[in-house]
């Protein structure tokens, strides 16, 4: 049924949501992407998969305005987008789950959830922080996520693994953003929570949001994704629909050469 | 044999514990503060005079002032060395233009303003230029300090007692000696600025992970010289105020006070890796500082154990809290 729905929005909206033309980027020698086309369409979930190394970083960096490109051009609804940096790609609804998290210890969830946009409201004159407006929003988000703190004063620092990393989502999940990019999101959740994540992705996406997921787990890709990209060696070498390919096909575009070895040993 | 599994949420602890936790640093300096009054009480009839006190506020006020500001570099992650240096250029500068004639307003608008383009140089070389801040501002320590034994010629240069300047530091409002009111008008406006607005959320945020921030959309390198035009600020107003209140100017004011505004800030608990601050601690600390320095003297005892003993309480202030934070702590 989804499905319908995302063609639906598909051919309602014939422009790709973000575009890429022969993304290049090389760090000294190393030549991390070497001319990446890609079409993310709105309201489409996109897997993207590689080996280590592959460029699957390196790419969503570039589109979160992490890295400058050295070559190539990124299209956003159809207009070339110029940003260069994370917080003017914020500004168009670009947002993005680093696979560091990029979370703040010494604040509070609530803190965490709005850093760089904090609501405030005026007192005699001067912008206070509006902790209960960031609190009560907060405790709306989390909820919303099936994600469970002990406290939303507690600092990050003393929260799990698996709850820092449901923070870092829910942060970059909480203002609608229009692309979603996000760089192994459920390495350190426990079951229920990687469902939780499976679910909010569907759920956004009917929504209307492209949403870029790397993953190790090929497992989830099946169950979110409406397209899958594998990189190798900083290109793109192949492109499936999901209902195009299955998980040993899968596997045998990810290790690329190594496949037919690896088949000679089943 | 085998029981059903019984699933229910795990309790919380006691919510004081959390409490304890993150405010142990200043519950301790709060500690060693009253520990050093009772004591000082008890063995010095002067010490809890009313003149003494006054005396006191009125010492310590240059100390808070310039500890508030420091509170937010070192949140930061940052240090600023040069605020000593920066006092005593003020301190210099000030009873040069006075003696030629500057009026006093003018005079102090001009320093204030001074302290603010040194901090605003320095704050370029540390955020935009990405050099230690240690390195610049011990750079800082030493040029400023050099300006202002180049301008005296290392004499000292006094200010006329009629003029009103010198009721900066000498005069009096609502029965408190008036650089304590201006200490106190600092640290208010220190601690809600740290605690309640955007600005000190970033500070924090830049100390804690400066990378999140800047890819939240966080200004850093604004945030991060806005900190350092703050303690060139806070030291040009300690430096006006220590001129008023000796009627004097001189290039070897504040030798060393960097040390003891560091030595407050990090007494109060804020880190100098960055990332926590706490105003109320860093004038806790200060006030130690002040008491013990005054109690000392006080007490007929050498006034210098002063240092030694500020630097015993330094050690044993943060080995307590290392030992006491690592319980609460996952990284």
């Amino acid at each position: 049924m989804t499905e319908g729905i995302n063609q639906a929005a598909a051919a309602a909206a014939a422009t790709p949501r973000v575009r890429l033309e022969g993304i290049r980027k090389q760090f000294g020698s190393i030549q991390a992407l070497r001319g990446v086309d890609l079409d993310l369409m709105p309201g489409e979930v996109l897997g993207l998969v590689g080996d280590n190394a592959a460029g699957k970083s390196t790419l969503t960096k570039v589109i979160s305005g992490a890295y400058v490109p050295d070559e190539g051009r990124i299209l956003v609804d159809g207009q070339a987008a110029g940003y260069t940096t994370p917080a003017e790609a914020r500004a168009i609804g670009i947002e993005m789950v680093y696979q560091d998290l990029s979370l703040c210890d010494t604040i509070d969830v609530a803190g965490n959830l709005f850093l760089g946009r904090e609501p405030r409201r005026s007192v005699l004159g001067l912008k206070l922080l509006d902790r209960q407006r960031m609190r009560e929003e907060a405790r709306r988000n989390l909820d919303a996520l099936d994600i469970h703190v002990p406290s939303l004063d507690a600092y990050v620092e003393q929260l799990s693994g698996g709850q820092r990393q449901s923070i870092a989502i829910a942060r970059a999940a909480a203002f609608a953003p229009r692309v979603l990019i996000m760089d192994e999101p459920t390495s350190a959740l426990a079951v229920a929570e990687v469902e939780a994540v499976l679910r909010l992705i569907r759920r956004l996406a009917e929504g209307g949001t492209s949403i870029i997921l790397i993953t190790h787990r090929l497992q989830d890709l099946f169950r979110v994704c409406d397209r899958i990209v594998v990189m190798y060696e900083g290109t793109k070498v192949a492109e499936r629909r999901i209902g195009e390919t299955d998980l040993e096909d899968l596997v045998g575009l990810i290790v690329g050469g190594k496949a037919e070895k690896l088949k000679g040993h089943a | 044999m085998s029981t059903t599994p019984i699933y229910e949420r795990r309790p919380t602890g006691p919510r004081y514990h959390d409490f304890l936790a993150r405010h142990a640093q200043v519950l301790s300096i709060a500690a060693f503060f009253l520990l050093m009054v009772v004591l000082f009480s008890l063995n010095t009839n002067a010490f809890l005079s009313q003149a003494n006190l006054l005396n006191l506020l009125r010492q310590s006020a240059p100390l808070i002032i310039v500890a508030v500001a420091m509170t937010f570099v070192i949140t930061t992650g940052g240090i600023d060395l040069s605020v000593g240096s920066t006092v005593a250029l003020v301190n210099a500068l000030v009873a040069i233009a006075l003696q030629a004639g500057v009026p006093w307003p003018l005079a102090v608008l001009a320093m204030l303003v001074l302290g603010g383009l040194v901090g605003l140089l320095q704050g370029w070389f540390v955020a935009r230029e990405g050099i230690p801040a240690f390195i610049v501002t011990l750079a800082g320590l030493s040029i400023l300090r050099g300006v202002a034994l180049l301008l005296t010629q290392g004499f000292s240069i006094p200010i006329a007692s009629d003029n009103w300047f010198v009721q900066i530091g000498r005069g009096w409002f609502l029965g408190l000696p008036f650089p304590a009111i201006l200490a106190v008008l600092v640290m208010a406006a220190g601690a809600l600025a740290l605690s309640s607005t955007r600005f000190g959320r970033y500070v924090t945020a830049i100390g804690a992970n400066a990378e999140a921030a800047r890819r939240a959309g966080i200004g850093v390198q604004g945030v991060t010289m806005a900190v350092y035009v703050l303690t060139g600020i806070a030291a040009a107003l300690a430096g006006i105020v220590i001129a008023a209140r000796l009627g004097s100017g001189s290039s070897n004011a504040a030798v060393g006070f960097e040390l003891d505004v560091i030595a407050a800030v990090v007494l109060g608990g804020t880190s100098l890796m960055g990332g926590r601050g706490s105003i109320l601690g860093t004038c806790l600390g200060a006030l130690t500082i002040a008491v013990i320095g005054n109690g000392l003297i006080l007490a007929h005892i050498s006034p210098f154990f002063t240092q030694i003993v500020t630097g015993l309480i330094i050690l044993a202030a943060i080995w307590l809290n290392t030992k006491v934070f690592r319980g609460g702590r996952r990284r």
